[in-house]
């Protein structure tokens, strides 16, 4: 029988590499509540639909005679998988090996400028990687004989996929360096509750840098990562439940660029008009309302899917669907700051309509939003410079958008809830209420001094708002075409499904990767 | 049982206190109003459970992510 050794050894092989770090660095990885990259990737994945490559890859070991002993695998597992049916690219750092540092390999398997990188650009399938590992250490360098300068191990990939095909970054471990960085260049990020971290540079480096004594819990727990900065999207509590967030982002998702995101219907009727519209916004202008709830009310059944439900909270950001079309939702929270935008919010709508943009999902905005954070705070943090960006992304994304004000729209803000050119649909309930600032307020500015002049000022003041507030019916702006139409609120959903239906040639006929000009503000 | 802080999502001051300490609650029910940006804002129940404790006082001020109420759940 020809071959027989070589196929024997080849099979040996395989074993060891399924041996991974060994026992004692796979309990090691168990102990800690983490699971194996090996575990993590069959439960993303479509039963048995694994087609690992370079399994072989590894530091061997042989004997004088030349005869395999044992063999290292290296630190990364990457491979072809199905997701949905769908093939995908899957790869992370095996942190039972070496803690999954970089291997002397003479092509990388994943992470920046790997092997899975150049697959998931040359096919046009998307990217999901498990981020398990530290980076780079100083004693690479002692290995090579030389430093190696920032960029050897290039993000030019890494960057151009952002505009090719879905990327997905789980962070499962602590991630500090150039993994960290490689999760945030991602349109999805997700991290596990207790067992990950993510950092610039982590307790030890700080430490020594700052005198700061923080635990890695402290430093790049959710806490700070996903609540405060908004580094990584999403925090879930269990790797099984980010293994399911990862599948659910990506039903969403188009393959890549060129394709249409994939429509699938959820049985919920076209024609579900839902009386509780009618009175979700409450007449009591103070009163805030569940925007959460409006959103289920239009959107099919079960399909709102938040992205960053943690951070920037005066807005929401959730991928749908609508008559079983992908659209993403963009909807000012009032219950944080009356759905003013500060930076935060800023930061996570110009992200997400980036996003929709560029993987061809029209957008709806659901608007109630008063106009940027006011006060010295928010000027601290440039909240003028973040808004405008808001405005300058929403006004150069080239997918269909549709604008719905369900109460108030006013000034810049509002501007950044539109497309402000071709088809530029503005719809409105008739809560609606819009201009360049609310009367409250206004009104004090623009009549100082015939307030002043008065009797009562403060009866002048309700006085002339009064006056004001009747012009601000949105019945008017509609009689001039200033809106292009008025809903009753419980017809909203059969009424946009007609739009997204209609808009459906635009978007097939406008497939492709997008340029985007100019600078940022 | 597990003791839950409830965090108020925005600075404002405290307009009402709707529940007392020890009344049982329902998830999604209005403990506290607060008032900011010229707004209502309630702060809701995450959990069913017990008030245990009420960190603050109407009129008084509250900041981002301050406990305002503790539940037990």
């Amino acid at each position: 029988m020809a071959w027989e050794k070589d196929l024997e050894q080849l099979h040996r092989r395989r074993e060891l590499a399924e041996a991974q770090g060994g026992e004692t660095n796979v309990g090691r990885q168990h102990a800690a509540g983490r699971l194996t990259v090996r575990e993590r990737i069959d439960r993303l994945i479509d039963p048995g639909s694994f087609q690992e490559i370079g399994k072989t890859t590894g530091a061997a070991e042989y004997s004088e005679t030349g005869q395999l002993t044992g063999l290292m695998p290296a630190p990364y597992v990457a491979g072809l998988a199905k997701v949905d049916g769908r093939p995908i690219v899957v790869g992370g750092e095996d942190f039972t090996v070496r803690g999954g540092t970089t291997a002397r390999l003479d092509r990388r398997k994943g992470g920046q400028g790997g092997f899975s990188e150049d697959l998931a650009h040359e096919y046009r399938i998307p990217l999901v990687n498990l981020i398990d590992g530290a980076g780079g250490s100083v004693t690479s360098a002692k290995r090579r004989g030389h430093a190696v300068f920032p960029g050897v191990d290039s993000f030019d990939r890494s960057v151009d996929l952002m505009g090719e095909v879905p990327v997905v970054g789980a962070v499962l471990g602590s991630a500090a360096g150039g993994p960290a960085g490689r999760a945030i260049l991602s349109h999805f990020s997700v991290m596990v509750k207790d067992t990950s971290q993510v950092f610039a540079a982590g307790p030890a480096v700080v430490k020594r840098s700052l005198g700061q004594d923080l635990t890695k819990e402290e430093l790049g727990g959710p806490a700070v990562a996903v609540d405060q900065g908004g580094t990584i999207d999403n925090v879930v509590d269990s790797e099984d439940e980010c293994v399911e967030m990862i599948r659910r982002y990506l039903s969403y998702m188009p393959q890549n660029v060129w394709e249409l995101p994939p429509r699938s219907t959820t049985g919920d009727p076209l024609d579900r008009c839902e009386e509780a519209l009618k009175d979700i916004i409450p007449e009591e202008r103070r009163r805030p309302y569940d925007m959460r709830k409006l959103i289920e009310l239009v959107f099919d059944e079960g399909s709102p899917f938040e992205i960053q439900p943690r951070f920037g909270k005066g807005l929401i950001t959730c991928l749908a669907r609508l008559d079983g079309y992908v659209v993403g939702v963009v909807a000012n929270n009032p219950m944080v700051y009356g759905g003013a935008m500060d930076v935060g919010e800023s930061l996570k709508q110009c992200h997400f309509v980036e996003l929709c943009d560029t993987f061809h999902i029209p957008l709806i905005f659901l608007v109630d939003v008063p106009g940027f954070m006011v006060g010295l705070q928010a000027e601290s943090r440039g909240v003028l410079r973040a808004g405008m960006r808001a405005v300058y992304v929403a006004s150069q994304a080239t997918v269909p958008v549709i604008t719905l004000v369900v109460r108030k729209c006013y000034g810049m803000a509002g501007m950044a809830t539109c497309q402000q050119r071709g088809v530029n649909i503005k719809l409105a309930w008739p809560s609606a209420e819009w201009g360049s600032l609310p009367v409250e307020g206004g009104v004090a500015v623009a009549y100082r001094r015939e307030i002043e002049a008065a009797n009562d000022p403060r009866a002048k003041e309700a006085e002339l708002e009064e006056e004001l507030r009747i012009y601000a019916s949105p019945f008017r702006t509609a009689e001039a075409f200033g809106v292009e139409d008025i809903l009753d609120p419980r017809e909203t959903r059969p009424y946009l499904a007609r739009y997204v239906e209609a808009m459906q040639p635009k978007l097939a006929t406008t497939l492709g990767p997008k340029a985007r000009f100019g600078v940022r503000p | 049982m597990a003791r839950i802080e409830i965090e108020s999502d925005v600075t404002g001051t405290v307009w009402k206190i709707e529940v007392e300490e020890g009344a049982s609650v329902t998830e999604g029910q209005t403990l506290i109003i607060l008032e900011s940006m010229k707004m209502e804002i309630p702060v809701l129940a995450s959990d069913d459970g017990k008030v245990a404790e009420i960190m603050v006082d109407e009129e008084e001020p509250v900041s981002e992510g301050q406990v305002v109420v503790v539940l037990d759940a």
